[in-house]
């Protein structure tokens, strides 16, 4: 046990300034352009020197082995520099152009794909799904690795119309806040927590049970003599709040739980204004392990967008320009009365002209 | 004015909250030091009580609980699943 | 127990072109009990179609209320390995720039106290460790604390705050977002470590628009990169595109989303005053086009996924402001912001949903910043007026 005085806290993060390659940090905010040299191998071009990343796919759930062998790649090839992105890609720092070739194969020997640049489908984001969590859905890590595997070919390349970002989360919680993705993958529930009325007066405060849901469907209650709560079945939306804070109102059912599938949002600027994703598919039953009925439906709209945006249009921004109407027509996805909006604000969302193409 | 009433002080009170309250309802750090402030008023700062927290804390009498929110609680036996 | 690891269906997810975590980790479970009872139990998860992790709990390392999320399994006979399997978040350095040597020193820490599993990095930013014992958590401090490692923040404190990779690599980065970050990484440390706010409260940096870290999608505070005056031009450089027979005409003046922009020739104009700033043609022509030079960021607030309330994306509480070391007028706003939700907020309400609740106009007020039309699309479009002056007859 560490005594008292050799404890050391509040220290806060090391600083990144002994982490940089030194052409980073002699280019430090003196950058003044950038090149796609092809997919997954930037160049960017400073007042004093160059700098070349290799950007290699990574599982976001990952071994000690595998960080260690992407440790030893970097002493190898990169002086040891290296960082990971937003999307758990890692990136090889370069300074030798002629090492960014010997570095690509050794990952694909070891079977670790170079790309995710420019107009790419890049990693997925994702949540910790059945690995970790104890609220989710569905999985995180097996779902991307079956989308990943599926749509392959746009991680490597970029023909895309724009780039395409794909995230994943098992449970409404959005842990990887999903609500702003091309095509979000989302865990759902779909029936009522199921209240475990002999424990809850126990494990859980029942006013702050209460005060949890977002639509006021849980009441206090009393059931032979023990204190719990009901909840109303028309009220209920399955969100799972009151789970977070009460363990005795687990929502996990087998039979129900499932997938839904958003479209649609972005987070960037560039052109549009950021958007949230909307519902495309609000239902698809989990068929681990390799969940082909969710990656068949991402293809699908996948392969729609790419046929039929524009140049440099995100996903959103082709549905607006083509109508939403036009979108469940050319995906064939049906549209059911789960895609008009009840919560807060729905009215927003209903049509308010008569402006539509025919 | 605040300063009059020992950080010490502070964090038996506060304590004797977090007792009385146990398995009814969690105390969150804002709970207790609008709780202090009450009692007390002027007498306390928010950084006192902040101090105070941390007194609690450290020498192990409260630990930091976790459900949906954060809280202050009585140290148990680990909630370890056997 | 038996020794081969039986998981049929797990392995279904070793084929394929993609990274499998399944190959990765099954490296690991000859030497590791965790990794092989983690394997084991998810194989029942794919099997059953459902989780088998219970709720966290009171864990930690001493004095901090953050950074350790605890974790048990519901079927801890079943699988023992896992019967403790909590999270350890260390703080990630600015724009998770790494070398190997600290890397390294990383994982011969996990190696030595935990499952030797982990994200780079979670959602919030941080290294996270995945699976160890209440009995390691502290031995783990120490060794990473000796290091110069901290831990990350959880629950209802100040969350890791994080950037993009910023003027370390980016010609598009408008101040020093790994600089700001790690400042105020430190400036709060108490925040950080002991929960004492309603919810929590992440904070996000971007460079630029392109918002690279999602701060208008996943920051309660985002601080977003932007300049005042004109883009810079190099029309050499956008000749230099057009001769190479990129259509600048099609795909970079029709695609201005205010119709700014115009080719004369071979020559850029843009009418400065019409940008707003959307980074599009910067993207496109990175050699002939760069951001201004009146440099510092818009600050947003409050967005946040949907849990409580919805989801929502930040709005802007200030559109332009200059972002220099040593940050204070920063570190004033964020103390003004913390006290304003301190005094006003609920339990579990994020800010986002503080402040629609009682208006931005009276948050505004509250943390003492003048309304701006730059904060809304609109006016409001209703007369429910709370008219706060009036005449009285003298
Ligand atoms: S999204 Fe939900 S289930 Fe998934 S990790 Fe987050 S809280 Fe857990
Ligand atoms: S799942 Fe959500 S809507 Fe249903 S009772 Fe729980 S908190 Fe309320
Ligand atoms: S947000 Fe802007 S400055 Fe930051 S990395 Fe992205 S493009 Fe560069
Ligand atoms: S930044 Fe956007 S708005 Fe401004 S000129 Fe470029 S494309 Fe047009």
């Amino acid at each position: 046990m560490a005594t008292q005085t050799e404890r050391r806290t509040d220290i806060g993060p090391p600083h990144y300034s002994q982490f940089l390659h030194p052409i980073i940090k002699e280019n430090y905010g003196k950058w003044k352009y950038h090149e796609t040299l092809k997919p997954g191998v930037l160049m960017h071009v400073g007042e004093t020197g160059t700098i070349y990343s290799v950007r290699a796919a990574s599982a976001r759930l990952i071994t000690i082995s595998f960080v260690r062998f992407m440790a030893g790649l970097a002493d190898k090839y990169a002086d040891g520099y290296l960082r990971f992105t937003s999307r758990n890609n890692i990136e090889f720092l370069l300074a030798n152009k002629d090492n960014i070739e010997p570095l690509i194969k050794e990952l694909a020997d070891n079977g670790i794909p170079v790309g995710g640049t420019n107009n790419a489908i890049s990693n997925v984001v994702h949540t910790q799904g059945w690995v970790h969590c104890h609220s989710s859905a569905t999985d995180a890590s097996g779902l991307v690795k079956v989308i990943m595997d599926d749509l392959f070919e746009y991680f490597g390349s970029m023909k895309l119309p724009n780039k395409l970002r794909i995230a994943v989360a098992c449970c409404l919680n959005m842990c990887g806040a999903v609500h702003c993705s091309d095509i979000a993958v989302l865990g759902v529930h779909r029936t009522l927590p199921r209240i475990d009325h002999s424990t809850l007066g126990n494990l859980c405060e029942i006013p702050t049970t209460v005060a949890s849901c977002p639509n006021n469907a849980i009441k206090p209650t009393t059931i032979e003599g023990k204190t719990t709560v009901k909840v109303d079945e028309d009220k209920c939306m399955y969100c799972g709040n009151c789970y977070t804070v009460c363990p005795a109102m687990p929502l996990a059912d087998p039979l129900n739980d499932g997938i839904s599938i958003w479209v649609g949002g972005k987070i960037s600027n560039a052109r549009t204004e950021p958007m949230f994703t909307k519902l495309a598919i609000p239902y698809i039953p989990n068929n681990p392990p390799r969940w082909p009925e969710v990656t068949s439906a991402i293809r699908n709209i996948v392969e729609i967008y790419v046929k039929n945006a524009k140049p440099y249009e995100r996903v959103g921004e082709w549905i607006n320009r083509i109508g939403w109407a036009k979108f469940f027509d050319l995906t064939g996805i049906e549209f059911t009365k789960y895609h008009i909006d009840d919560f807060r604000h729905a009215g927003t969302t209903y049509k308010r002209s008569v402006q539509n193409r025919y | 004015m605040a300063g009059e009433i020992s950080v010490e002080q502070l964090a038996d009170e506060m304590y004797g909250v977090v007792a009385e309250n146990a398995g009814m309802k969690k105390m969150k750090a804002g709970d207790l030091t609008k709780a202090m402030i009450a009692k007390f008023g002027d007498q306390v700062s928010k950084q006192d009580c902040k101090s105070a927290i941390k007194l609690l804390i450290d020498s192990g009498r409260c630990v930091y609980g976790y459900y949906g929110g954060s809280s202050i609680e009585l140290p148990r036996t680990e909630g370890a699943a056997n | 127990m038996s020794d081969d690891l039986k998981i049929p269906l797990l392995d279904e997810l070793e084929k394929g072109p993609w990274p499998s975590f399944v190959k990765d980790l099954k490296t690991l479970a000859p030497k590791k009990p965790m990794v092989r009872d983690l394997l084991r139990q998810l194989e029942k998860s794919y099997q059953d179609k459902r989780g088998y992790w219970k709720h966290g709990g009171l864990v930690g390392v001493l004095g901090y209320g953050g950074g350790v999320i605890g974790r048990y399994s519901a079927l801890p006979d079943e699988f023992p390995g896992v019967s403790h399997f909590h999270t350890i978040r260390v703080h990630q350095p600015s724009g998770w720039f790494y070398t190997s040597e600290a890397l390294n020193e990383l994982m011969d820490i996990w190696d030595a106290h935990g499952s030797g599993l982990l994200n780079m990095h979670g959602s919030t930013g941080d290294l996270v460790f995945l699976g160890t014992v209440t009995d390691e958590l502290e031995p783990t401090f120490r060794d990473l604390t000796a290091r110069d490692w901290d831990l990350g923040g959880s629950g209802s404190d100040l969350r890791t705050p994080s950037c993009c990779v910023g003027p370390a690599r980016c010609e598009n980065a408008c101040y020093d977002t790994l600089e700001l970050v790690d400042n105020l990484a430190h400036r709060f440390q108490d925040e950080l470590h002991r929960p004492m706010f309603n919810y929590k409260f992440k904070i996000k940096a971007a460079g630029c628009p392109n918002d690279c870290v999602a701060a208008i999608a996943r920051s309660d505070f985002g601080i977003i990169g932007i300049w005042k005056d004109n883009i810079q031009v190099d029309q050499a450089a956008v000749a230099e595109y057009v001769d190479s027979g990129f259509n600048v005409k099609e795909f970079v003046v029709d695609n201005c989303p205010t119709g700014c922009m115009s080719l004369e020739g071979k020559e850029l104009k843009i009418d400065d005053s019409n940008c707003v700033k959307c980074m599009h043609c910067i993207n496109l022509m990175s050699k002939a086009l760069s951001v201004g030079k009146e440099r510092g960021a818009a600050l947003v607030m409050g967005a946040k996924a949907p849990i409580v309330e919805g989801a929502l994306l930040g709005s802007v509480i200030i559109p332009f402001m200059e972002i220099e070391e040593p940050f204070e007028e920063m570190h004033d706003l964020l103390e003004r912001i913390f006290e304003f939700w301190d005094e006003y907020g609920k339990a579990r309400e994020r800010i986002g949903e503080c402040i629609e609740r009682i208006g931005l106009a009276s948050f505004l007020e509250q943390i003492e910043l003048e309304p701006l039309p730059q904060m809304v699309t609109q006016p409001r479009d209703n007369p429910y007026i709370f008219y706060e002056e009036y005449y009285e007859e003298e």
